[in-house]
């Protein structure tokens, strides 16, 4: 499987300085860099110098708004390429949106086209925030705030032009779950870029320290979850909230198998299929859910994860 | 659930949907506007829930059934499916 992350951010955050810092760093080698531009020219495939080890090809057109399966497409057939050996064994596809790209379809398309999913695997989303204009454009444009909504890591770029408290506030308050850096430059080790979003303690329990906050809804559980609740409430959910939800992450105790939890990774109406970890990263065993979306009533998740498993397990307490 | 917790779940339901109609406990009954939402017997399984509007009394089988047909009786939308990759 060939990691993928996508890295976005609203125009002007500073994606391609970034990138073409990235592509001159060795960490970041055995890249495959797929660029989407908005506009008849690709002008950043230009404005990028790639090392030999990386290649860069581009997709113009907003990524978000062409058929999905124009990603899948140009994913699979760099990856045709590769087998081919007519590119490089690159060991890693970055994309770069468009600044004006909601990643939401883009993140669907890695995560509903069968061939890609088969051979690629989503491994973290990266938004840059601009410290001068990132507050203006957050305010402005509802793409710039999806993309920080969506994100695993988010990047303040310039963050010595500006004071940025204020900034980090309203992040904070869009996305808690997000691990947030500093970047000047275009400076971000390879190894805190690259690496798989977190799904474990950390991630969760900076999430929970934001729970509060409205684009974002935690459940917390002490009791393992039948299997069977599990798979109706993410049922429910998809049924019920569908757009709503731009994403859920989460470990998971189930009671038939609590020795290791269950990581739980959706978009929409589209889940993964659970994964299982080997064992539990802490001594805390509690089940920990983040939904992150637009709408939806605090208490539902909990309220319907708590009528389902109520009737899972009268229905399983039953004779026969 | 009791009738409180069920009126929570279904007044919650009801915003989530963006219909409008008013929620409220009646007896044993949860109200959502001209719609009663019973809890059935325990001799009535597999059904759990009825759904009751004038001239009409469907039954439910689970939770899940029963926001789907509340969700259609308050023209709440379209559901979507679950899909697991």
């Amino acid at each position: 499987m060939i990691p993928v992350v996508v890295l976005t951010g609203f125009l002007g955050a500073g994606k391609t300085t970034l990138l073409k810092r990235l592509l001159r760093d060795p960490g970041y080698a055995d890249s495959a860099v797929i660029i989407n531009e908005y506009g008849e020219v690709p002008l950043d495939h230009d404005l990028l110098a790639s090392s030999e080890e990386t290649f860069v090809s581009t997709s113009t057109g907003c990524l978000c708004c062409v058929v999905r399966s124009d990603l899948a497409a140009t994913l699979m057939d760099l990856h045709r390429r590769r087998r081919l050996g007519e590119v490089p064994a690159y060991k890693r596809v970055l994309i770069e949106t468009s600044g004006l790209a909601d990643p939401a379809p883009i993140l669907h398309a890695l995560m509903t086209e069968q061939p890609v999913l088969e051979t690629h695997r989503l491994e973290a989303v990266a938004t840059l925030v601009d410290a001068l204009h990132g507050a203006a454009a957050l305010e402005r444009h509802p793409e710039a705030q999806r993309q920080v909504r969506l994100a695993d890591r988010i990047l303040l770029t310039k963050p010595d032009l500006a004071d940025t408290t204020a900034l980090r506030a309203t992040l904070a308050t869009l996305n808690p779950g997000a691990e947030l850096r500093d970047v000047l430059h275009g400076a971000v080790p390879a190894d805190w870029l690259l690496a798989a979003a977190p799904r474990t303690d950390e991630w969760l329990d900076a999430t929970a320290r934001h729970s509060a906050n409205l684009g974002s809804v935690i459940i917390e559980r002490e009791a393992p979850i039948p299997a069977m609740a599990l798979t109706l409430w993410l049922q429910g959910l998809a049924e019920h909230l569908g757009t709503k939800l731009l994403r859920l992450k989460g470990l998971v105790c189930i009671a038939e198998a609590p020795e290791a939890p269950a990581v739980l990774h959706g978009i929409g109406h589209v889940m993964h299929a659970p994964a299982w970890l080997e064992a539990w990263p802490s001594a805390d065993h509690r089940s920990r859910i983040v939904l992150i979306g637009q709408g939806i009533p605090p208490y539902w998740p909990l309220r319907l994860l708590d009528a389902i498993e109520e009737e899972v397990r009268a229905a399983s307490a039953l004779p026969g | 659930m009791t009738p409180p917790e069920l009126r929570a779940l279904l007044a919650d339901s009801v915003a989530l949907w963006s219909a409008e109609a008013r929620v409220w406990v009646d007896g044993e009954a949860v109200r959502v506007g001209e719609i009663r939402v019973t809890a059935a017997a325990p001799e009535d399984l597999p059904i759990r829930w009825w759904l009751e509007r004038p001239g009409q009394k469907r039954p439910c089988t689970s939770v899940l059934g029963l926001l789907r047909s509340l969700r259609n009786a308050l023209g709440g939308g379209e559901a979507q499916k679950l899909r697991v990759v």
